[in-house]
């Protein structure tokens, strides 16, 4: 058989495989929204489609239509999990970002069944949402998120699920959840319904030291405090607006990412030594990490 | 393996670049058109072609005066005739076996180019949401205007459809069922007279897909058969649906004249076999 056409029915192949888990989420007014059937009873689709909470149904590619309860939602990820006891055994298998590859041919997969194809234009490690979730690889497909794509799968030519697709964590283009995150935060959601985050309780803007300042100081800038809660974890450790927090835990500060960065939910009821540079002195503080509300 | 498949898309290209040709109206803009057999039948979309003067050009650079043999603007084809028995002709696909995912190729002249491909795969097939009801190949491939009445071909280079509109960034191309249709100048299709809604049916331990009569159209072909509110349509033929676009399909190819078409129901819990005359 012609290479191409043996091609063609390898992606054919993988989408009819891929689409049995791939479900429609009525949970917004008009266009349903995409979802994938994770779990057995446990669909994931993306948080910033779902507009409600209540009288949420799945659709399925055969039909099926079951009702289905939010298990809880991380907008850090953009995630949103779902419980649908009515769904039958999902069968699908997954794919390892780590062993994808720059120009790989990938499939969104999206409701009712509808693909569009592309390749992995972009894939690096670990980052930071600009809503602050911790997500494991960073996966640009160049593939086309139609309008009900997010929360669709992301698969492999095989017709693996590489994780979930989202318009919503950044602009011009979609990008993937990788579906280790996703186990990440579907067992986070299924065990607390949060995910937990630290907490500073402090509002912050990167500033640049002069010359001087960064001299004496030993620290080129940092983030200065515009406000601190009151009673906030920071406020307690003694933190006040006008200071400059320069390094968390021996880490430099340069970017609110940093900081996002330092603020797991690991750490929280822990407590961290905060560097702050108050009326041109480098002052040290001790923060015990709340929980972000 | 990458030289064989780069030279098998650049094979591919190469024949359906032959057999598409520009279709020009008056001092209007270019569009593109499908050379059907080698005797002067081009299929093109109506729209266009809203004149009766029109003129073809082949890839090789001949022109050709065409006239508008017959058209459909509601299906959006038009059949063009040229004087010639030697045109490079397309060869022709189903649309009835597609698949969603499989790899689809364009040809056409958008933007004043000439002869451009654009690859892509199948979007998804059937109706289309703000559309009049009529089954599309949704293709996820990037078109532009000049690629109106150009051919979409699958991975042997057959053509499956005639490329018709831009809908939301997805390419809309009548399928070549339908186009077969209009030539023979048979109506669209038959038609049922039912609105349905899909179920979910237990069966023996599992489900399985029914059709919920939802409503039946008074004086269709369904209302004479004596198909009810409520039935759940299961099979055709004793072949079970898999998918809603599995009854059209059923319908689409009920064998002419009289159409009949063999249904398999629930009704009040019970199985029943219905037999629907379509064209009385």
């Amino acid at each position: 058989m012609a290479i191409l056409q043996e091609l063609s029915n390898d992606l054919a192949a993988a989408v009819e495989r891929a689409g049995r888990s791939v479900v429609a989420v009525n949970g917004r007014p008009r266009t349903p929204s995409s979802g994938v059937h994770w779990r057995k009873g446990v669909v994931v689709t993306t948080d910033h489609t779902l507009r409600q909470d209540e009288d949420i149904t799945i659709t399925t590619t055969v039909g099926t239509n079951v009702p289905a309860k939010v298990a809880g939602r991380d907008p850090g990820t953009d995630l949103a999990v779902l419980r649908a006891d009515g769904l039958d055994s999902p069968d699908s298998e997954f794919a390892n970002a780590a062993s994808l590859k720059l120009g790989h041919i990938v499939l969104a997969v999206g409701r009712g069944l509808s693909a569009s194809l592309g390749a992995i234009s972009s894939i690096s490690g670990e980052w930071r949402t600009w809503r602050g979730g911790a997500i494991d690889h960073f996966i640009r497909p160049d593939v086309s998120i139609y309008t009900g794509f997010s929360g669709g799968a992301l698969i492999d030519a095989h017709g693996r699920i590489v994780g979930i697709n989202t318009s919503g964590l950044s602009r011009g283009g979609g990008v993937t959840v990788p579906a280790t995150t996703v186990n990440r935060v579907v067992d986070e959601l299924l065990q607390r319904g949060r995910v937990a985050r630290g907490y500073l309780g402090v509002g912050m803007q990167p500033v640049r030291f002069a010359a001087a300042l960064a001299g004496t100081s030993g620290f080129g800038g940092g983030l200065i405090v515009l406000s601190a809660e009151a009673g906030g974890p920071a406020d307690k450790g003694g933190v006040i607006i006008g200071d400059v927090l320069v390094s968390f835990d021996g880490k430099a500060l340069s970017d609110i990412d940093d900081l996002q960065a330092s603020l797991g939910g690991d750490r929280i009821g822990k407590t961290s030594e905060l560097k702050l540079v108050r009326g041109g002195q480098v002052l040290a503080v001790n923060v015990t990490i709340g929980e972000r509300p | 393996m990458n030289g064989a498949l780069a030279a098998n898309l650049a094979d591919l290209a190469e024949t359906l670049r032959r057999s598409t040709v520009k279709v020009r109206e008056g001092r209007h803009g270019i569009g593109s058109g499908v050379i059907w057999d080698s005797n002067g039948l081009i299929v093109t979309n109506s729209h266009v072609v809203q004149n009766r003067t029109v003129s073809v050009e082949t890839s090789d650079g001949r022109q050709f005066p065409a006239k508008v043999k017959a058209r459909n603007p509601q299906r959006d084809l038009a059949a063009l005739e040229v004087k010639a028995t030697d045109l490079p002709q397309t060869t022709k696909g189903h649309s009835e076996r597609l698949r969603v995912g499989e790899l689809v190729f364009a040809l056409g002249n958008p933007m004043g180019l000439t002869g451009a491909v654009a690859t892509g795969v199948i979007h998804a097939l059937g109706p289309v949401e703000g559309l009049e009801h009529q089954t599309w190949i949704q293709a996820d491939v990037r078109l532009a205007p000049g690629n109106s009445g150009g051919p979409l071909a699958d991975a042997r280079g057959r053509v499956i459809g005639v490329n018709s509109m831009i809908a939301r960034g997805l390419g809309l191309a009548v399928p070549v069922d339908s186009i077969e249709r209009f030539l023979r100048g048979e109506k669209e299709q038959p038609e049922l007279g039912v609105t349905i809604e899909p179920v979910a049916v237990p069966a023996s331990g599992r489900n399985i897909l029914g059709l919920l009569v939802a409503e039946v159209v008074p004086g269709s072909a369904a209302q004479r058969a004596g198909l009810r509110r409520g039935d759940v349509l299961v099979s055709s033929g004793r072949r079970f649906f898999e998918q809603p676009l599995d009854l059209l399909t059923a319908i689409r190819n009920s064998p002419p004249p009289s159409r009949r078409l063999e249904l398999e129901l629930l009704r009040g819990g019970k199985q029943q076999s219905v037999e629907v005359t379509l064209e009385s």
